[in-house]
């Protein structure tokens, strides 16, 4: 249990970017009526763009 | 309240270093042993109000926008009652209420998103070794000045921030490791939660009601909690390691923290009597040595 949670903290940034960033990047572009460039859908933008951003915050140890 | 009435002598310059420290604990012990309701009332009143914004918005009673600002007020909240019961103010080991100074303590201390006994822990260690810089958890809010204050309790909210490391020592130091595996769960948990509601079409009401007033309530608890009454944080030493300081934002607005020096000094006596209890002792401050900040 200890080691399973060491292990999933371990790579926190990157669950927290996916699991709570991207639906609100997602949720709030629609609540802003914001539109996706390339004609990506908001989610998918919010998958790409949060998912970039934990990995980043992943790699370096920060967000900001 | 102990009623018993103490004399501040006139010339207190002739007090001998003994002398003192008993005026000084006597003011101190007149203004302790109370029981605070004000902190159990502010806890419960505060927990039950953040609860409440919940369905009041999910039910679309009450606008997000209107509960935002709300819920940043009761998470600023939260802090001092469960510092009260950090304190055992409530009740010490052994009294008849000391069931309501925990159930203050781990009722408060998870909005905060930490186990109630981690924050204990952490904080008697931040009494024991203040401003020194290898054991004090809180030494990260030392800053030059309020902005790069600010600026650095930010930073110590980083994935791989010194503070994390900090206080998973102090929990080693106290022999209890196990509380790190708790802290992590109860971030885990908290991220569970608030992910869950996020895809589940309310991840704009997880981030307004709980992460976003998280985050500037703990700007705020530190800069009024941490950095200001320590500041430039030195010095060590009973006298010296903090301060009495007047605030722009004035006592309420810093939450009671321009005495924070009586805490220090006289941790056990309740937060609504510092005022009262700073007033009295302050010629025995004043010959001391302490830094009062013109209050």
């Amino acid at each position: 249990m200890e080691q399973a949670l060491k292990l999933i903290a371990g790579a926190l940034p990157l669950i927290f970017a996916f699991a709570f960033l991207a639906p609100v990047i997602d949720q709030a572009m629609q609540a802003l009526e914001l539109v996706a460039p390339f004609g990506l859908s908001t989610l998918t933008f919010a998958l790409i763009i949060g998912g970039a951003w934990g990995l980043f915050a992943q790699v370096t140890g920060r967000w900001v | 309240m102990n009623a018993q009435s103490v004399i501040v002598p006139d010339d207190i310059s002739r007090l001998s270093n003994g002398e003192l420290r008993k005026l000084e604990n006597q003011i101190a012990r007149k203004h302790s042993g109370m029981f605070p309701w004000e902190a159990v009332v502010w806890a419960f009143g505060n927990l039950a109000v953040w609860l409440s914004l919940w369905p009041l918005v999910l039910f679309d009673i009450l606008p997000l926008w209107a509960a935002f600002p709300i819920a940043t007020v009761n998470m600023a909240l939260v802090y001092l009652p469960t510092h009260e019961a950090q304190h055992d103010i409530i009740a010490r080991p052994g009294q008849k209420l000391r069931w309501l100074n925990e159930l203050v303590g781990h009722a408060t201390s998870w909005m905060l998103v930490y186990p109630f006994e981690v924050m204990r822990i952490s904080h008697l260690d931040h009494h024991r070794h203040t401003n020194d810089p290898e054991r004090d958890v809180d030494i990260t809010t030392k800053a030059p000045g309020p902005w790069s204050a600010i600026w650095r309790s930010i930073q110590e909210r980083q994935p791989n921030a010194k503070r994390n490391h900090d206080y998973a020592a102090a929990m080693a130091r106290a022999g209890r490791p196990g509380l790190i595996v708790l802290a992590l769960a109860y971030k885990l948990a908290f991220i569970g939660i608030i992910s869950a509601l996020a895809w589940n079409g309310y991840a704009l009401e997880a981030l307004l009601l709980w992460w976003l007033p998280f985050q500037i309530a703990i700007t705020y608890i530190i800069f009024f909690l941490s950095w200001a009454p320590h500041h430039p944080g030195n010095e060590q030493g009973r006298y010296r390691n903090t301060r009495s300081w007047r605030s722009k934002v004035g006592n309420i607005g810093s939450m009671g923290m321009q005495f924070h020096i009586v805490h220090h000094l006289h941790p056990y006596i309740p937060l609504t009597r510092t005022p009262a209890a700073y007033r009295e002792m302050r010629p025995v401050l004043e010959a001391r040595g302490c830094r009062l900040g013109g209050l």
